[in-house]
C-alpha cells in the first residue's frame, strides 16, 4: 500500500494506492497519525486508486473511523472501485461510514 | 556424555598462559564457554598449540584424539560442537572421519573443520564433498583460526536456538490445532444429527496454517429444526484463532442458545458479545441458518459473508451473504431471509477461501466457477462437497491462501 496526504483548509484528503493488506498493518499507523484537526475537521479516504482489500484492511478502515470519532473529526470514504466497492457492499459498509460518491 | 577432566587438561596442555589473553584486539562476540571442540591431531605438539588458540577464542571445554577411531568415540561421549581435524591420521585418514561422522544422523549438523597442508582446490573440495564445513591450511595461523572456529560455532548456536524456538512453536500449534478441532462438533455427533433428521450432511475444515480464523458449528435446536453457523475472524493465523475460541466461548452460552430459532436475533447478540471482546478492527463475518424440515424452510441471517448457494430439482440460486460483520457496531440489526427448503433441495455455504482460490494462471474461480463446479458434481452419489473441495485444491495448486470451510446440507 501506498498512501498520498493532501492537506487542505479544514479538510485532509488520504488517497489509499495498491492493495491494502495484513502486511500493511505498521503502514496504516502513518496514515491514522494524520488524522489532526479542530473538531469538524474532515478526513477523506480517497480509495479511487485502490485495487484491493482483505479483511485485515477492513479491520484498518474500522479502526480509522474509531481515531477520527475519538478525535471528533469527521471521516467519509469515496471511490471505491470494483472489488473494493464489492467487498464494502457485502460488508454493508454504508450502515457505518459515510460513503460519498 | 561429558568428560569432566577436560577442562583441567586443558589448562595442563596448554600451560601459564593466560586464558583471558585477547589475540589482536579480535571481539569475541557471543560467549562460547558452554561450547565443546574436540581436536583431532596425532602430534601433541599442534595438540597443544590449537588448545591455546581455542583458549584465545574464548573456548574452555576442549578435548584430544589422536587417531581417527577415538574422534569417532570421542563424539558420542564428549558430544563436541565442532571438530577440528587433521587430514593425516595414523589409522584412517580426515576425510574418513568426515563422510563416518555425517552418516550419523545425531551428527549432521556437527561443525567439522578439517586441517591440511596440502591446499591444493581438488583436495579442498574432496574436504567439502566428505562434508567438512571449512578448510584450514597448515601451518594455522592463530587469527584466523579463531575467526573460522568462531563463526562456524556462532552459526551452530543460532542454528540450534532457532531450531529449539521451532520446536516449541510447532509442538504449540500442533497442540492449539487439536484444541480448535475440539470445539467444533465431532464426526460422530454431526453423523447423528443428520441421521435424526434425515439430512445428508458433509463438512470441509482447513485452515491454511495450523490453526486458523474459521469456525463452524451444528446443533439440534428441536426434533424439526436444526441451527448451522459458519464464521471466519478477520486475519489469519494465532490471532484469528484466538477470536473463533472467543466466539465458541459466547455460542454455548444458554442467552445465546435462547436465541437459536431467530438467525437475526442470534447474530446480533453474537455481535455485541464480541465487540466487548475483540480489539479494535478485529470482526467476523458470519452466516447463521435454521433448517426447518416438518414447515421445509431454511431461514437464515448473514453478516458480510459469502452468498450462499440453495438449489434443487428446479436449479441453483445464490442467496444475499450480505450484512454488516459481528463485533464491530453497537446495536446492528440482522435481516432474516426464509426460502423454501423442501425434501430434495441442498444448501451449501462456504468461506471466503473458496471462491477466492485462484489457479496458476491468477484467474479467481468465483461464484460463477463455484455454481459450474456444483453443476458438474450435482450427482456425485455422497453429495458434491468432496468433489468439489478437491478440484478446488487441484486447480489452486493445493494450496489455499487462507481458512477454507464448507458445509453442505441435502434434504434428500
Amino acid at each position: 500500500m501506498n498512501f498520498d496526504i493532501e492537506k487542505k483548509t479544514g479538510k485532509t484528503e488520504i488517497a489509499l494506492i495498491g492493495r491494502i493488506t495484513f502486511a500493511d498493518h505498521d503502514d496504516f499507523r502513518n496514515v491514522i497519525n494524520v488524522f489532526e484537526g479542530e473538531e469538524g475537521h474532515e478526513i477523506v479516504f480517497d480509495l479511487s486508486r485502490l485495487d484491493f482489500v482483505d479483511s485485515s484492511g477492513l479491520g484498518m478502515f474500522i479502526i480509522a473511523r474509531d481515531t477520527a470519532r475519538k478525535k471528533k473529526l469527521s471521516f467519509s470514504i469515496r471511490g471505491a472501485r470494483n472489488d473494493v466497492m464489492r467487498v464494502m457492499q457485502v460488508a454493508k459498509f454504508h450502515k457505518m461510514f459515510t460513503i460519498v460518491d | 556424555m561429558t568428560n569432566d577432566p577436560v577442562i583441567p587438561a586443558v589448562a595442563a596442555i596448554v600451560g601459564a598462559d593466560d586464558p583471558t589473553r585477547n589475540l589482536y584486539g579480535i571481539d569475541l562476540g557471543i560467549p562460547l564457554e558452554d561450547r565443546r571442540v574436540l581436536v583431532v591431531d596425532e602430534s601433541k605438539f599442534n595438540q597443544k598449540t590449537l588448545a591455546r588458540f581455542l583458549l584465545w577464542a574464548g573456548i574452555h571445554q576442549v578435548a584430544f584424539a589422536s587417531g581417527g577411531q577415538e574422534a569417532l568415540d570421542m563424539v558420542e561421549t564428549f558430544a563436541p560442537d565442532l571438530v577440528l581435524i587433521d587430514i593425516t591420521l595414523p589409522d584412517m585418514d580426515g576425510i574418513e572421519v568426515c563422510e563416518r561422522l555425517r552418516r550419523k544422523k545425531s551428527q549432521m549438523d556437527l561443525s567439522i573443520l578439517v586441517q591440511t597442508v596440502v591446499t591444493s582446490d581438488i583436495l579442498r573440495t574432496i574436504c567439502f564433498r566428505a562434508g567438512a564445513n571449512d578448510v584450514l591450511s597448515k601451518p594455522i595461523n592463530p587469527g584466523e583460526c579463531i575467526a573460522r572456529v568462531r563463526y562456524h560455532l556462532e552459526r551452530r548456536a543460532i542454528i540450534q536456538e532457532l531450531r529449539e524456538f521451532r520446536e516449541r512453536v510447532e509442538k504449540d500449534l500442533r497442540m492449539a490445532q487439536a484444541m480448535q478441532v475440539g470445539i467444533a462438533p465431532e464426526e460422530e455427533a454431526i453423523a447423528a444429527l443428520a441421521a435424526k433428521h434425515n439430512l445428508d450432511i458433509a463438512v470441509h475444515f482447513q485452515p491454511c496454517n495450523e490453526i486458523g480464523g474459521d469456525f463452524w458449528t451444528m446443533f439440534e435446536i428441536d426434533e424439526n429444526r436444526i441451527g448451522v453457523l459458519i464464521a471466519d475472524f478477520s486475519g489469519h493465523g494465532i490471532p484469528a484463532a484466538i477470536n473463533t475460541f472467543r466466539l465458541h466461548t459466547l455460542i454455548t452460552r444458554e442467552d445465546v442458545r435462547a436465541l437459536s430459532l431467530d438467525p437475526a436475533a442470534m447474530l446480533a447478540k453474537l455481535s455485541a458479545g464480541l465487540l466487548g471482546m475483540l480489539p479494535l478492527g478485529h470482526f467476523a463475518t458470519a452466516l447463521y441458518g435454521v433448517i426447518d424440515t416438518s414447515a421445509d424452510l431454511l431461514t437464515f441471517a448473514a453478516a458480510g459473508t459469502t452468498n450462499p448457494v440453495i438449489g434443487d430439482a428446479e436449479g441453483l440460486r445464490l442467496l444475499d451473504g450480505s450484512g454488516v460483520f459481528l463485533g464491530i457496531c453497537e446495536g446492528e440489526v440482522y435481516e432474516n431471509i426464509t426460502e423454501p427448503f423442501p425434501s430434495g433441495s441442498f444448501l451449501f455455504i462456504y468461506s471466503d477461501a473458496l471462491v477466492e482460490c485462484r489457479s496458476p494462471t491468477g484467474a479467481m474461480l468465483g461464484e460463477p466457477g463455484l455454481l459450474d463446479l456444483i453443476i458438474e458434481h450435482r450427482d456425485f452419489p455422497i453429495g458434491p462437497l468432496i468433489p468439489i473441495v478437491a478440484d478446488v485444491l487441484k486447480t489452486s495448486g493445493m494450496r489455499v491462501q487462507d481458512d477454507l470451510t464448507a458445509i453442505w446440507i441435502t434434504r434428500p
